[in-house]
């Protein structure tokens, strides 16, 4: 089930195959690093040195520095590491749905997961 | 020899967890999905299971892209809630049925199935979640746990049809266990839910009211459909559906619903619950 970047089989839905895998290597295993307590203070301190460690690349640290969601998961990032992210820096998980749908939150919360609001 | 006394199946969403860590079961975004759970509370008060095995995804706390077991099988003595960012939350700790665990890896293994065997693991909202819906918060747990993990994150997932089969395995082993403990299998994830990409906050309430239907009456329907048909129907990470064959593969053909829920959305999810016994043996028909 490979497919290549920009033509998911499924419409906007992006599987997390090989190549996502062996390209969001980076991202995710520092997303990953999250969930030790020393880690989640290292990224606190000095985000940028915590992200070198990882070795990751001026794209991928941009992406990561700007919380750039949709980006991330262009570049292989998978929401299950990266949502650890947010455990650091606070945001709510339907932003970071509306950032990827390029909507805005009430809109998203009202036409995609039809609440009230 | 042991009993199968029910199917159980349920969404794991992680925000429930955290509603109830918060306090937030009561609010109105949360009052109506937990008061739907109250039926199978009382019926696993009622029916006493003394184990539970419980089908779950880890979601990237317990196994890094490092090491992906397609399939993975706990028989550990004790297995503590992982720190999924946020710190381990304060539940208290699963206990093991080891003995069964290692029963049903050697059951497998004669089957053709070959899975990871874990001595020692942590574990996240995929099992605390559906253990906090159906047993609430007790200071112990009343049941000790078999946590069978699938990887349904990093493709090739296994196909759903294999996941019906190794549903038949576990029948088979709890049915041969020298034992007279009383089983429930617990088959979790979904409903339909998308997380990634331009199409995130996808959910198919329709899709997700069939799938609670045909899982009691024509599992062999769901078990023959493709993974590309999971993730088009409920949403990329809406394909840990799957999972709920497991459970269901580890039944009679013929089963009794005695409790359904349905609510959505459940934080971006489509959230169900079933309660289901074997017709051959379910308990005289009481209200559902």
């Amino acid at each position: 089930m490979d497919e290549k970047p920009g033509q998911d089989r499924i419409p906007d839905t992006p599987l997390f195959d090989r190549k996502r895998s062996l390209g969001g290597y980076r991202i995710n295993k520092m997303a990953m690093g999250l969930s030790k307590p020393e880690n989640r203070e290292a990224f606190k301190q000095d985000e940028g040195a915590y992200l070198d460690r990882f070795g990751l690349t001026p794209e991928e640290k941009e992406a990561v520095m700007t919380r750039n969601w949709r980006e991330m998961v262009r570049l292989g990032g998978n929401l299950f590491f990266i949502l650890k992210i947010s455990a650091v820096d606070p945001v709510r998980i339907t932003e970071i749905g509306a950032h990827q749908a390029g909507m805005e939150h009430d809109d998203f919360l009202r036409n995609r997961l039809g609440k009230k609001v | 020899m042991a009993k199968l006394i029910g199917g159980l199946g349920t969404s794991h969403v992680p925000s429930i967890g955290a509603a109830i860590d918060k306090g937030l079961r009561d609010t109105p975004d949360w009052k109506p999905f937990f008061d739907g759970y109250i039926p199978g509370q009382d019926w696993v008060q009622e029916h006493k299971p003394d184990v539970a095995v419980v089908i779950f995804n880890d979601h990237g706390n317990s196994f890094f892209l490092d090491k992906v077991p397609t399939f993975a099988v706990g028989c550990a003595e004790e297995y503590r809630p992982v720190d999924e960012g946020w710190g381990p939350r304060a539940i208290p700790p699963f206990k093991g049925a080891v003995d069964f665990s290692w029963h049903f890896i050697d059951t497998l293994i004669e089957n053709r199935f070959d899975p990871m065997i874990c001595q020692e693991i942590e574990v996240d909202h995929g099992i605390q979640v559906p253990m906090e819906l159906f047993w609430g918060r007790p200071a112990e747990w009343p049941v000790r746990v078999v946590p069978i993990f699938v990887n349904v994150i990093q493709y090739p997932i296994p196909l759903p049809s294999r996941c019906y089969e190794m549903g038949r395995v576990l029948r088979q082993a709890i049915e041969s266990y020298p034992s007279d403990e009383r089983f429930v299998v617990l088959g979790t994830g979904g409903l339909s839910h998308q997380l990634q990409g331009a199409r995130a906050g996808f959910v198919n309430p329709e899709a997700d009211r069939a799938f609670l239907n045909d899982i009691a009456i024509d599992p062999e329907k769901l078990a023959n459909m493709s993974r590309e048909q999971y993730v088009e129907m409920f949403g990329s990470e809406g394909a840990e559906l799957m999972m709920w064959l497991v459970m269901r593969g580890a039944m009679d053909h013929d089963v009794e619903v005695r409790h359904k829920h349905y609510f959505v959305p459940a934080s971006m999810t489509g959230a169900g619950m079933i309660v289901m016994e074997n017709k051959s043996t379910a308990s005289p028909a009481v209200a559902g």
